[in-house]
């Protein structure tokens, strides 16, 4: 604790960005000489001096030599600060005296009027050297000025570029620890307001860490150069922002012992700001992302239970209903009766199975828990896969398909697109009539494979082609699903980044129709000659 | 068990013509004793029904320790085991089992992540089915097991497959459609007599890989899917509907094989 007091009571006030001159004098950012070679400067510049002069002294008058000794003073000043240019000008009347005042070589005078001259010659060369140094003082003051405008500059630009945490924090300690040669750490609390322990090098230990804490808990500084607070190696500076104190800066000088002075902590405190305000910025849009997601989900959410609910509990009720008859009336029911019952037990249940599916892949589709795995397949193997699911159900819609022998694989992930294709065609088996054709189609052109499933039904509304993807939109049909089939289809190709769309058939029907891209090298096949 | 005779099937049924008299016996008595690995009451009400319907004995166990316990004292000819026990995961009930029996063991699972699968498959699992399931396939699932236990003891295997109008002469490595030779390349040939030694059965792209083209080309799903496409181009009337050459989408492939229809 070597700073005293006052300069401790910056802490606790309002941003001071004031410069302090005397305090610039040690900062590392402007080098002054050092007194020793300011006294050795002044007596150069003399013994130059009289040397030029006692040179040119036979062929020019006095007065030129007064004006050489004063350039000198001027030079001096310039270089050094206000007490070697002091003894400038004293040892300057004193030579001018010694070696050019007749009687030359003594300090005798042999006319008063030379004691005029000399007080003349030493007040000038006084004003002048004051006026020197003014100069270069106000010079030295911009440079800092902009020197330390330049460095702010730097850090908030590229704080207010950069939205991630980390990296704003990994700018800030990279920015601050340059300008004040240290290592500098941006602590930031956990939800129960404990600071988070440095995740890179800093020294850090028990001590350290009660320090930090106590800054953050009592707004206050603490460790090193603080007066309040616990004593730490390094010191702790809260980073107070407009909602309050969002966390902790430490920093520790990396030359061992040296402290900041308070011109210095002024300017640190400049840059905490900074950084505090874009800590607390990325903070907010972190909220505020995650209050809109909450939003969201619990939009869909809503959305999704009573839409499912709805759509679970009519199969439910055909279920449990067609149970108790068998279960009550066993005897009285004929053969067929019980049949029907019976398969309208299996068909409901498979109803509810293909809902329960589908909810759950947009469900998993959404929170992204379902990543893609693209692997080079083939469409027709797919296509082969659904159809073979499908069974029985196509039997009211004869299929042609048309996908040609040579097309070639295609990188997607199989369960996803698999998904697609049975969607889109419970689609078409739900909304056109029994006895109507379907055709599936492909082809290839510039590495892009486009997919279409044509049917003869009554067609889209004109104006609804878009809307049929959107989640929980339902066509008007009898036996309604959730509305999650087009959307997960949408959703699934997106994520493949292809298009899907609908449109109506000049000739009447519907079509879908949806790209993937075949772009890229489909892994070597050996070739293997023919026959065994 | 000693003979098992060739099996010959005509074009679109599946009826066996030459069968071996003690087989016979033996499926019509069903006296094949089945443990069941299953924690949900309702599951083993269900599969209990269904099983004893069909003739086959059933030991029933709750939880996994109690499933290794009968298995270990009761020595089934089939084990049906749930993947997500109470206890122990199924993956693991998989392994511990398969450290001192080949008992077949088809797992059920929940769980439709294709990864689930084919770790089961790896761990040892002779065939998966995914809940819900219709009890036809499970009756299928639980025949094709039974053969091949039967036929891996007996360590015989037919000289000719017949399966449709397919016949593959396996000593003379000749392949038919109806009457007419195909002419298979030898990976082609390799492919096809691996899924016929596992008729049934799902093989995983692991394992396809590994057997026909090594065990240095496991990672390359590719060469498969290019081969499979090829083979069924060559076998199937309609390859984009399959008859037989099926794809377990994200697990591998298998020969849709029934031995009892």
């Amino acid at each position: 604790m070597t700073i005293k007091a006052e300069e401790k009571s910056i802490y606790a006030q309002a941003v001071d960005t004031a410069p302090d001159r005397h305090a610039l004098s040690s900062t590392h950012l402007i080098r002054q000489p050092n007194d020793k070679s300011g006294w050795l400067w002044s007596l150069l510049t003399v013994a130059i001096c009289t040397g030029v002069a006692i040179l040119i002294y036979p062929s020019f008058e006095l007065v030129d030599v007064a004006m050489i000794y004063l350039l000198g003073v001027v030079i001096t000043a310039s270089l050094t600060t206000k007490w070697p240019a002091l003894l400038a000008a004293l040892l300057s009347v004193a030579a001018f005296d010694y070696f050019f005042v007749p009687p030359r070589f003594t300090f005798a005078v042999s006319n008063t009027r030379y004691l005029v001259t000399f007080a003349v010659m030493f007040f000038v060369a006084l004003a002048t050297s004051r006026l020197t140094l003014r100069i270069k003082e106000q010079a030295n003051d911009a440079l800092w000025k902009e020197q330390r405008t330049a460095a702010l500059y730097d850090l908030s630009r590229e704080l207010v570029r950069e939205r991630d945490m980390d990296k704003l924090k990994a700018i800030a300690e990279q920015h601050i620890g340059k300008v004040f040669d240290s290592i500098v750490i941006v602590l930031l609390p956990d939800v129960d307001g404990k600071l988070l322990p440095p995740i890179h090098d800093f020294p850090w230990n028990e001590r350290e860490r009660e320090a930090a804490q106590w800054v953050f808990d009592n707004r206050q500084p603490a460790g090193s150069n603080a007066l309040t607070g616990p004593d730490a190696d390094a010191l702790y500076l809260p980073l107070i922002a407009s909602a309050g104190n969002i966390g902790v800066v430490g920093l520790r000088p990396r030359a061992a012992g040296e402290k900041l002075d308070q011109g210095q902590l002024r300017y640190l405190e400049a840059f905490i700001n900074q950084t505090g305000i874009a800590i607390e910025r990325a903070l907010l849009a972190e909220q505020s992302h995650q209050a809109l997601v909450k939003a969201e989900t619990e939009s869909l959410r809503n959305t999704l239970l009573s839409s499912i609910s709805h759509d679970l509990r009519t199969p439910l009720t055909s279920v449990t209903g067609a149970v108790s008859t068998l279960l009550a009336a066993d005897a009285a029911l004929d053969q067929q009766s019980r049949r029907e019952l019976l398969e309208t037990i299996q068909e409901e249940s498979e109803r509810l199975s293909r809902i329960i599916k589908n909810v759950l892949a947009m469900t998993r589709l959404e929170s992204g828990v379902i990543a893609i795995r693209k692997e080079w397949q083939s469409l027709e193997e797919i296509v082969g896969v659904v159809l073979n699911r499908l069974g029985d159900r196509l039997n009211e819609h004869p299929v042609t398909l048309n996908i040609p022998e040579n097309l070639p694989l295609i990188p997607f992930d199989g369960l996803l697109l698999e998904q697609v294709f049975m969607n889109l065609f419970e689609n078409a088996i739900k909304y056109t009539p029994a006895g109507t054709p379907l055709e599936l189609s492909a082809s290839e052109e510039l590495f892009t494979v486009t997919v279409k499933l044509a049917d003869r039904g009554p067609g889209i509304q004109p104006g609804e082609e878009e809307r049929i993807f959107d989640k929980f939109f339902r066509g008007r049909s009898a036996g309604g699903g959730v509305g999650l089939g087009l959307a997960i289809c949408r959703a699934v190709i997106s994520a493949h980044g292809g298009r899907i769309w609908a449109e109506n058939r000049p000739d009447g029907g519907a079509v879908f129709q949806f790209t993937l891209s075949s772009a890229g090298l489909p892994p070597l096949t050996r070739r293997e000659e023919e026959g065994s | 068990m000693r003979k098992c005779g060739i099996l010959c099937f005509n074009a679109y049924t599946l009826i066996r013509i030459d069968t071996c008299t003690h087989l016979v016996l033996k499926m019509t008595e069903n006296k094949e004793l089945i443990l069941l690995i299953e924690d949900e009451p309702q599951m083993r009400r269900f599969l209990r029904i269904t099983l004893q319907s069909q003739g086959y004995r059933l030991v029933e166990a709750a939880t996994a320790q109690e499933g290794l316990l009968q298995a270990a004292s009761r020595n089934p000819d089939v084990v049906l085991l749930d993947l997500s026990l109470p206890d122990i995961d199924g993956l693991e009930v998989t392994k511990r089992l398969r450290e001192w029996a080949q008992t077949p063991i088809i797992v059920i699972s929940a769980r439709e992540q294709e990864q689930d699968k084919v770790k089961a498959l790896d761990f040892g699992a002779d065939d998966y089915l995914t809940k819900p399931f219709n009890a036809n396939e499970l009756l299928a699932r639980i025949r094709v097991a039974l053969r091949h236990s039967v036929r891996s003891r007996s360590g015989r295997s037919e000289p000719i497959f017949t399966l449709y109008n397919l016949r593959v002469d396996l000593a003379k490595r000749q392949v038919f459609l109806g009457d007419k030779e195909v002419h298979l390349t030898p990976i082609e040939y390799k492919l096809l007599i691996t899924l016929i030694r596992h008729a049934g059965k799902v093989v995983t792209h692991n394992q396809l890989l590994k057997d026909v083209w090594g065990p240095a080309h496991v990672s390359e799903v590719q060469y498969l899917r290019v081969y499979m496409t090829q083979l069924r181009h060559k076998l199937e009337a309609e390859p984009a509907r399959p008859r037989f050459l099926m794809n377990e989408p994200g697990v591998g492939y298998r020969l849709k094989y029934d031995p009892e229809r």
